[in-house]
């Protein structure tokens, strides 16, 4: 990945091997067609857009942000109010997913513009703290948003292509999961641009040192706000991914600390400020938690090994452990993350 | 640097598919060796059920419960219908990052549900708000859903959630969920009826802002005004704070003399009834049957209980069972070497009703299929399991509306009432 | 109730909360000001603190603990000062574990890759917490629900000290927060402004290398802050154990992350500033819970927390920080 080459090519050559690899998955459905890898590998691909969202605003321009798991809600719910069949509003799904992104890049707007001037960790708090406001005016404001009933049922994405593999219908999970590349194919592009344009520039610069960036005429406060917004609109977007994924909203407690949290780690995990690495990440992370784990306990259940009252036995009770081992471990033996970008902080 | 950098990303993207799918092999051995004996080797040679509740965090307690008189219930006919092997997977729909059931869990569980073609019958949720998730995906793929659990009403029956519930949950035009449980619509009722009966006259409605909780809470609210009860705040509260110290002496301002709560053991019902009883409200409580559990006695402690907590529960208490219900109690105690908790009988009920379908149409020469077993658990009528004799109604509830309205004497439930 | 009674009692409420808080927001402080590390683990290290002291509890016979006549009130003011210290000493144990084995590998590794290593660490705690509760035990249920709350024995005597008939409710829990917090911070701002320790812990905070090439064993000074920071929390948990009577292996998740609201709130660094915040936050959530609704409590306090930080960016008692040149 010289810098020369990769200003021409599309994609770098790690994110085409990484989407390649990606759009092989299906057909390891047709070897083990009880696991249906593609069907789970979806939320993966929606994680790995909400960690590129995040790893414009941590990674590029440095601003620790704890509460990206807001953005998605906003996503979720500007979604599900925008074409759910209870709503006179029914836009569909492609219209619905880009005001998803709208109304995200138009919150992180709201927020960072009186609070970005905030230091690291101060600025952390306040995006935790938003996100849990966020969370309860969810849940609050029933009358918009049924509190935690969930909108639903919500749109699948639909594209007028000729028909896959015969027969197979568009809510088929391959299809589904084809079209979701498709949106992760391009979001990568986007921020692939973004990463070698003049505004990722003055991020990095931005990120760097603030106080040289400005003598290099950089207003950092617009650099920041421009970041903020983007990395919340592709929360948004994925937030609306998600929704579409459930065929609901679920409840607001789905977008919660926690989901912040699974965000940071694919971002650190991958490696900051890297692309590809967000990309591995969102395969690490998210495919260790919610496809790896409950394959192991359920493989482990019908060779005998099961829950057997005792909080000891049961595998199920083994994975924060596990979890949380893996983080440790990773961070220990690759502390700049699986992919180490050449352009990450080293303070 | 490229190659190894690539080489990196090459390990740990195939580390992760074989992982999975070495599990997925290693397990496939159980169901070769069943299908050998069989006569063709069809996936058709074995019949799966399975059930996904939430297994890691808070509500494992319940959950390892009702996957006990799951299994209880296949080994009781033998694990086999025929010469069919009925193989159990017991899935988790939760996970460790959230605690508590997750959205995409669940979603990824319908869909392996869906996609495994051995898969006759799913049983679950635990929550209704999971239920919306998996109930419309294997509603269209026609799989029987039955939950032991879920007691939110507009799964099932028009005008108590969304203009477009339960038909949203129905693609296909037909009903593929039943629940052995009774509705909080009976649930509410039954409460805001004894509260009546304990003599009060202002209460005090909270609920945990979750979709049982909350539903369980408007009911009784209803009732409670119906019945003449003066309704003297209603108010959602944060299941995760440490005390509702402050909220008590709101409701002693509000002069409560007693209060009800809409939800579970999950959403810190014992803390609740800890801080009534230590901040001085002289007052009674009545929570609903996710309390009904030993860890909400263990968690709230028996002082903070006894003589001021009451109890609703869909169905009596596992001892009181009756006929087949009192040998389920008594199997389950010889088993698994402890008293059932309230639940248990009814993840029980839910796998013996579906295995009761699979064996009439054995006994009838059918052949057992998503759609025969569908149609065939539909057909439920007077059946006689542990919960006494019940059908399945045109919504696909029970019709089993007896409930029990319960109370701790010295840390343990005592039944104070049945109503049927 | 009159108003007055009202508005009494919850300000007795809201600062026998913000106390504990506040004792926890120590621990996230001062670690972060040695350190700047926030320390995701600090709250389940406190929760691991509740586990200790009800098993000590439990161990000694829950019955025997209850029964005031057999062992008489000065004995059981006694349990709850050993119960602080051996919980204390615990936490602290662990704490300084935790860093020597994961953080200060990590010391020269970018921060956020250290906040993920404690990110980790919470995880795993949370997980032998959860194993914890299923000991089989009969304090802990019997060890049959891992996974549910678990009752706390009242160790001090549950009487309304006002009197029976008082309608503002002041208990002996209420007092021993006090009785033990505020010893805890005097002797701690003591410790920090006058021993030789806590002199090189200021040094440390203020600019480490400095400190280190002054002759200050900033390694010891670090273990020293993890100790004390770790029985803090230890101490707190304790007291919240005692106060709510209730312990659960997620119970960390919100004492934690009220104290590192009100560390931030105070001004992350600033000891006096963890104090203040962490009562801030306990009155204007008992505050918020009787004049506004409960369901909007969490969005008052970080609504206030963030309208503060957007006025005052380096919280309540921060230093304002220079940008470095």
């Amino acid at each position: 990945m010289s810098a020369g080459s990769s200003r021409v090519a599309l994609f770098s050559r790690g994110q085409v091997f990484l989407l390649g690899g990606l759009a092989l998955v299906p057909l390891l459905d047709f070897v083990l067609p009880s696991v249906q890898l593609s069907a789970q590998m979806r939320t993966v691909i929606v994680f790995a857009i909400l960690g590129l969202g995040l790893n414009i605003v941590v990674g590029w321009t440095g601003l620790l942000n704890l509460g990206i798991g807001a953005f998605m809600a906003i996503g979720a719910y500007a979604f599900g109010i925008a074409t759910c069949e209870i709503y006179p509003f029914q836009i569909g799904f492609w219209p619905g997913i880009l005001l998803a992104g709208a109304v995200g890049a138009l919150a992180g707007f709201l927020l960072g513009a009186p609070t970005l001037r905030l230091r690291g960790d101060y600025l952390a708090i306040v995006t935790l703290g938003f996100g849990e406001i966020v969370q309860d005016a969810l849940k609050n404001l029933e009358p918009i948003t049924k509190g935690t009933q969930g909108i639903n049922p919500l749109p699948t994405p639909w594209l007028p292509l000729p028909e896959l593999f015969g027969t197979v219908s568009n809510e088929t999970p391959v299809r589904w999961f084809y079209l979701y590349l498709a949106i992760l194919a391009v979001v990568v592009y986007l921020a692939r641009n973004l990463e070698f344009s003049r505004l990722g520039r003055q991020l990095f610069a931005v990120r760097e040192d603030e106080l040289a960036a400005r003598c290099m005429a950089i207003e950092p406060d617009k650099a920041k706000l421009k970041a903020f917004a983007m990395g919340a609109a592709l929360a948004a977007m994925a937030g609306a991914m998600f929704a579409s994924l459930l065929s609901s909203t679920g409840e607001p407690a789905n977008y919660d600390f926690q989901v912040s949290i699974l965000a940071l780690c694919i971002v650190i995990v991958g490696g900051i400020g890297s692309i590809t690495g967000v990309l591995v990440g969102a395969i690490v992370m998210v495919g260790l938690s919610n496809v790896v784990l409950p394959n192991l306990t359920q493989a482990l259940q019908r060779n005998g090994i099961g829950s057997t009252g005792s909080v000891f036995s049961s595998p199920d009770n083994y994975k924060y452990l596990i979890f949380g081992l893996a983080l440790v471990l990773m961070m220990r033996y690759r502390p700049d993350g699986i992919i180490h970008s050449r352009k990450a902080v080293r303070k | 640097m490229l190659t190894r950098r690539l080489l990196t990303v090459l390990a740990l993207t195939s580390l992760f598919a074989p992982a999975a799918t070495f599990a997925q092999s290693v397990s496939a051995k159980p169901v070769e060796a069943g299908s050998k004996s069989g006569a063709a080797s069809k996936s058709g040679d074995v019949i799966k059920i399975v059930s996904s509740l939430p297994r890691t965090g808070s509500a494992n307690a319940q959950t390892t419960s009702m996957v006990n008189g799951i299994k209880m219930a296949i080994t009781e006919v033998g694990g086999a219908i025929g010469a069919q092997k009925i193989v159990y997977e017991d899935w988790d729909d939760a996970s460790p990052q959230r605690g508590n059931w997750d959205p995409a869990v669940e979603a990824q569980n319908a869909d392996k549900a869906v996609g495994d073609a051995a898969v006759m019958a799913y049983i679950g949720t635990y929550n209704s708000g999971a239920a919306k998730i998996s109930m419309p995906k294997l509603n269209a793929a026609g799989i029987v859903m039955v939950s032991p659990a879920n007691t939110a009403p507009s799964l099932t029956k028009e005008g108590f959630g969304e203009a477009n519930e339960p038909a949203v949950y129905r693609p296909a035009g037909k009903i593929n969920y039943f629940r052995v449980v009774p509705t909080d619509d009976v649930q509410g009722a039954v409460a805001a009826d004894y509260a009546k009966e304990l003599g009060a006259k202002k209460v005090f409605v909270l609920n945990d802002r979750e979709v049982y909780g909350k539903g369980v809470a408007g009911v009784f609210e209803k009732r409670a005004k119906e019945n003449g009860l003066e309704i003297v705040g209603v108010e959602g509260i944060d299941p995760k704070a440490s005390n509702y110290k402050s909220l008590v002496t709101k409701m002693k301002q509000a002069g409560a003399d007693l209060v009800y709560f809409g939800g579970t053991t999950q959403t810190n019902a014992g803390q609740l009834a800890k801080d009534i009883s230590s901040g001085g409200l002289r007052a009674k409580l009545i929570v609903p049957d996710g309390c009904y559990e030993k860890a909400f006695i263990e968690a709230a402690g028996n002082r903070a209980l006894e003589g001021r907590c009451f109890i609703t529960f869909g169905g009596v208490e596992p001892k009181a069972l009756t006929g087949k219900g009192k040998d389920f109690y008594e199997n389950y105690k010889k088993t698994y070497g402890g008293e059932p908790e309230g639940y248990a009988v009814y993840g029980y009920e839910a796998a013996k009703v579906v295995i009761a379908a699979m064996q009439r149409l054995y006994e009838a020469g059918k052949p057992i299929t998503r759609a025969s077993v569908l149609e065939e658990v539909g057909r439920t009528k007077d059946f006689t399991g542990a919960l006494g004799t019940w059908s399945f109604d045109a919504n696909g509830d029970t019709t089993n509306r007896t409930m029990s309205v319960n109370t701790v004497k010295s840390g343990e439930f005592v039944s104070v009432k049945v109503v049927n | 109730m009159t108003d007055t009674e009202v508005f009494l009692q919850q300000v007795i409420y809201g600062l026998s909360n913000g106390m504990i808080i506040a004792l926890v927001a120590l621990g996230y402080t001062m670690v972060y000001g040695i350190v700047e590390l926030i320390n995701f683990a600090h709250g389940d290290v406190f929760t691991l603190g509740g586990f200790l002291a009800l098993t000590i509890v439990g161990g000694l016979g829950a019955a025997a603990v209850l029964d005031m006549n057999t062992l008489g009130e000065t004995s059981n003011w006694m349990l709850l000062f050993g119960l602080v210290v051996g919980a204390g000493l615990f936490c602290g144990g662990l704490n300084v574990a935790i860093d020597k084995v994961v953080y200060k590998p990590l010391r020269r590794a970018p921060k956020l890759t250290q906040l993920v290593a404690a990110i980790g660490v919470s995880f795993i705690l949370v997980n032998i917490a959860l194993f914890w509760g299923g000991v089989p035990m009969d304090a802990l249920g019997g060890g049959n629900a891992a996974a549910a709350p678990k009752d706390f024995p009242e160790i001090l005597e549950g009487t309304n000290l006002l009197g029976e008939e008082s309608n503002v409710v002041l208990r002996l829990e209420d007092v021993a927060i006090f009785a033990i917090t505020v010893p805890l911070m005097i002797g701690l701002t003591l410790f920090v402004k006058k021993t030789r320790l806590g002199r090189g812990m200021r040094a440390t905070a203020q600019n480490p290398i400095a400190a280190k090439l002054m002759g200050i064993d900033t390694d010891r000074v670090i273990s020293a802050t993890f100790l004390i920071g770790g029985f803090l929390g230890g101490a707190a948990s304790v007291m919240w154990s005692v106060y709510n009577n209730t312990i659960s292996f997620q119970m960390g998740f919100r004492a934690g992350m009220d104290a590192f609201t009100a560390a931030v709130l105070g001004g992350i660094g600033s000891m006096p500033g963890a104090m203040l915040g962490g009562i801030l936050i306990g009155l204007i959530r008992a505050m918020s819970d009787q004049y506004i609704e409960t369901q909007w409590t969490n969005v008052v306090v970080f609504g206030v927390l963030i309208l503060i930080l957007v006025f005052r960016p380096s919280g309540l008692l921060g230093l304002k920080q220079r940008e470095k040149v």
